[in-house]
């Protein structure tokens, strides 16, 4: 009897999850992006076409009535095919970003009009690129010479090449750092500066080198490890160079200016106007 | 023969122009009912009669567009239409794809029993369609841009890819509404050149770039600054991949203003070239000729690349009075303080090898790094200017020879935190012909600790600054004993009469930064110093104590603020510095 019941439940269950099935034939449902709807057919932005029965019905998504949406393109869609005539019989129309349709690679296969393509195209390269969150670090490496109260600065081109964009943080006598998150598959270029165009990395010859290219891979951290062997305003003959803002000091600008005790100080330019110069008023150490 | 010749010609000059088309579009001009730019994410879309023009005529019209300026790839979808004089065709969708130097298209078949394709045009070939061949998997589609507003609505758009967007008769998205302009350029370029220019710095600068090409930018700029208040700026730039130059007016439109002209040239991958001009001058209104005063400098730079080290001549002039001054009756300067020396030129110019840093030994930590140079100054008041020395010669010779020694981050001690340690020295004497000598030396040692666990990493750096005036026999001549208290707005400073031409600075740092989070992080830095001779406010020196803060938060995605501020404990009255540091950052 317990078995004859249980038996009983179980053809019930099985009987009420067949029924929607059951009341919607056996029609196929797939979601997307439209690019098109012309010449009968519905064009989704995987670039497959789907043929259009003679007289779609054309409804709104969530609701299943009529729409006064047309199809065009950017809108999203649920197409429901007709697995007998591999036709669209119903576009359910929607402004709203749907997440991606899990199973539309299978109904593609099986339903899109569109030629598959037969010659294979090298150049492009498959990366799978979900666009996830990726900090990275990057770890500069100064000059020694680099005065400790220095700020160091990464500008980047996804800043507008801002000499100041993105503030570094210094961990040592030699080394600065900063983290920061990108989307994986961000392609950047950067430059290290000390805040301005006018202080910028060089080489070890001195000279400006190319900008440092970084891509953000499909992975859980990223480092980037850079070394700056010179500044562009660095003087070799002057290693003392002053700090932006700083007083002066013996040391900054120091009272023995290299260089043949040059530029005076009653020399105005650059940035300045000049003024008339009292004559014979030479540099003089402290006092 | 001759027909060979000309057969040879020809087939030439067709393969030349089978290449020539076999390029990727060098601009897109799209107009449409609705244009529209989305900074955060370097998206250029357009919707309603979309026109979109390739650089050799061909044009795709359809519903939308869309391009990702980063990515360099463009989307016309809807109702398309691709005419040009090889091809006329209806579709659905064009993709172009200029890194890949393809375009991909999704005909529409007139017929409705025939069964769509996918072609490939290569470059600007549209004589073959390619069909099916195989295409990105993303090639149609849209970027999503839910809940991202437009920076710029615009009717028209001039998109050169990799370097600029010019929009036509935009409105901008500026302080919270969006203003109208005749045009507006954004530039994307990864070239950190066309952003680089010969301005001073000011509080403000608010850029309006109204003209560009793949090689071009005109800029007007807003600025404020303390000295001229608020006013106008231009900047022109030029630039090429290794190559540029930016001239600029700044300000623009005040009496005293500054011409400038930066122009870098790469002459070979081992040699570069730097010149900067600036004229100072004033006049009344843009284009009368200066009748204040005038003034420049110039400052040259060669930059060579040899085998393992570097030369460099730079080379420094200066132009005062240009104008000379002129004889009474002149009611802008008085004559009486005229010397005909104004005119004169001072200038400096220095050669410069410096070698690469070499390890002392394989696997040594420690590196050393060599310069040496020499150079020529000239000053019509005279080089120098000692007491001993007045006035100094007009002309000096100098030459000077130092090195560098420095050490990796050394770990000192196990496990997931061990202690860092790094030091440095860098040594170098100066010989001028007046004759004296000038040594200079600098060490620094640092200790520092990462602990990652609690998001904090600190260091303590000691450094002693030496210089030393060297004259011999001729030292207290030289260098007299100074008066021993200065007295200054600010106080009364003594202890200056030690100094006979020699310097120290011992200085003690310590900085903690904690980054609890990735949105927030502080950063402290406190400096002692002790100087000798000790620090005049004003004068030189720096105050003994100073604390620097840093505060970073990032508000949203966009915009990092940073806040930064300096107390100095009292020293010339200063104890907090006036005002915060603010800056808005992406």
């Amino acid at each position: 009897m317990t078995r004859r019941i249980a038996a009983f439940f179980a053809a019930a269950v099985l009987l009420a999850l067949a029924l929607p099935s059951l009341a919607q034939g056996t029609l196929v449902r797939v979601t997307g992006q439209l690019l098109d709807v012309r010449n009968g057919f519905v064009y989704f932005t995987s670039g497959d076409a789907f043929k259009l029965a003679a007289a779609p019905r054309i409804a709104d998504y969530d609701t299943g009535k009529p729409t006064t949406l047309q199809p065009r393109a950017k809108l999203f869609a649920r197409a429901i095919i007709d697995p007998a005539t591999k036709q669209v019989v119903e576009l359910d129309l929607t402004t709203r970003h749907l997440a991606d349709d899990a199973g539309y690679a299978s109904v593609a296969q099986q339903y899109a009009q569109t030629k598959p393509t037969t010659e294979p195209a090298p150049e492009i390269v498959g990366q799978r690129i979900s666009g996830k969150e990726v900090p990275v670090t990057f770890t500069v490496t100064v000059p020694p010479t680099t005065p400790l109260n220095s700020d160091v600065y990464i500008s980047t081109d996804a800043s507008n090449w801002n000499p100041q964009a993105i503030k570094m943080n210094r961990i040592d006598g030699q080394r600065y750092r900063a983290i920061r998150r990108f989307a994986s598959g961000t392609k950047f270029f950067f430059r290290v500066t000390r805040g301005s165009w006018n202080s910028v990395e060089r080489d070890q010859s001195g000279l400006e080198p190319a900008p440092h290219e970084f891509f953000v891979r499909e992975v859980d951290s990223q480092g980037r490890d850079v070394t700056v062997y010179s500044w562009s305003d660095d003087r070799a003959n002057s290693p003392q160079q002053a700090a932006p803002g700083a007083i002066p000091t013996p040391f900054n600008p120091n009272p023995f200016p290299p260089g043949g005790i040059f530029p005076p100080s009653r020399a105005t330019p650059p940035g300045g106007f000049p003024t008339p110069r009292p004559p014979a008023q030479p540099n003089r150490p402290p006092r | 023969m001759r027909l060979r010749v000309l057969i040879a010609l020809a087939a030439l000059f067709a393969s030349a122009s089978a290449l020539a088309v076999a390029a990727p579009t060098t601009s897109l001009d799209i107009t449409a009912k609705s244009v529209d730019f989305f900074s955060n994410r370097y998206v250029v879309t357009a919707d309603g009669d979309v026109r979109v023009r390739l650089s050799d005529g061909t044009l795709v019209t359809g519903q939308t567009f869309t391009m990702d300026l980063k990515l360099n790839r463009f989307l016309v979808a809807g109702d398309v239409r691709l005419d040009g004089p090889a091809v006329h065709a209806a579709g659905a969708a064009f993709a172009g794809y200029p890194d890949l130097d393809r375009s991909y298209f999704l005909p529409a078949p007139a017929d409705p029993a025939a069964t769509p394709e996918r072609w490939t045009y290569y470059g600007l070939d549209w004589s073959n369609a390619h069909a099916g061949r195989e295409q990105p998997g993303d090639a149609f589609h849209f970027p999503d841009l839910t809940g991202e507003r437009p920076y710029i609505y615009a009717v028209g758009a001039r998109i050169t890819p990799k370097t600029n967007v010019l929009f036509t008769f935009p409105r901008v998205y500026t302080a919270g509404v969006y203003l109208p302009l005749p045009r507006y350029v954004v530039t994307f370029s990864a070239n950190s050149h066309f952003y680089e220019n010969g301005f001073q710095g000011a509080r403000s600068d608010v850029a309006l770039p109204f003209n560009g090409s793949e090689h071009s930018l005109t800029a007007l700029h807003l600025r404020n600054d303390a000295f001229s208040g608020t006013y106008t700026a231009i900047d022109q730039h030029f630039v090429w991949n290794n190559d540029w130059i930016v001239a600029s007016i700044d300000p623009l439109t005040q009496v005293q203003r500054q011409y400038n002209v930066i122009g870098f040239k790469t002459f070979s991958p081992k040699v570069q070239g730097r010149l900067f001009l600036q004229e100072s001058a004033g006049s009344a209104g843009i284009i009368n000729p200066p009748i204040i005063n005038a003034a420049a400098f110039t400052e040259i730079q060669l930059n060579a690349g040899l085998r393992r080290s570097g030369l460099s001549y730079t080379q420094d002039n200066y132009f005062q009075q240009l104008l000379g001054f002129r004889t009474p009756p002149d009611e802008l300067m008085s004559t009486a303080f005229y010397d005909p020396r104004w005119r004169e030129h001072p200038m400096n110019a220095a050669l410069t090898w410096t070698g690469f840093q070499n390890s002392l030994s394989k696997n040594s930590p420690i590196s050393f790094r060599l310069r040496s140079g020499f150079g020529w100054a000239h000053d019509a008041y005279g080089e120098g200017g000692y007491v001993n020395e007045q006035p100094g010669p007009k002309s000096l010779i100098y030459h000077f020879a130092g090195g560098l020694l420095s050490t990796n981050a050394i770990k000192l001690g196990k496990g997931p935190a061990p202690y860092s340690l790094t030091a440095q020295y860098d040594r170098q004497r100066q010989w001028y012909s007046l004759p004296h000598h000038v040594d200079t030396g600098d060490g620094r040692v640092s200790l520092s600790r990462e602990l990652f666990r609690q998001h904090v990493s600190y260091y303590v750096a000691y450094e002693v600054r030496t210089v030393g005036d060297y004259w011999g026999d001729r030292q207290l001549a030289a260098y007299p004993t100074p008066t021993d208290t200065i007295v200054t707005p600010f106080g009364t400073y003594g202890g200056q009469s030690a100094f006979r031409g020699f310097a120290t600075s011992h200085g003690l740092s310590a900085s903690v930064v904690y980054t609890p989070t990735q949105y927030v992080g502080v950063n402290l830095l406190l400096s002692r110093f002790y100087d000798t001779p000790g620090p005049i406010p004003g004068a030189y020196g720096q105050p003994p104590v100073q604390l620097v803060g840093d505060l970073r938060v990032r508000l949203s995605k966009q915009v990092l603020v940073d806040l930064t501020r300096s107390y100095y404990f009292n020293f010339a009255n200063e104890r907090w510095t006036p005002q915060f540091g603010i800056q808005f950052l992406p």
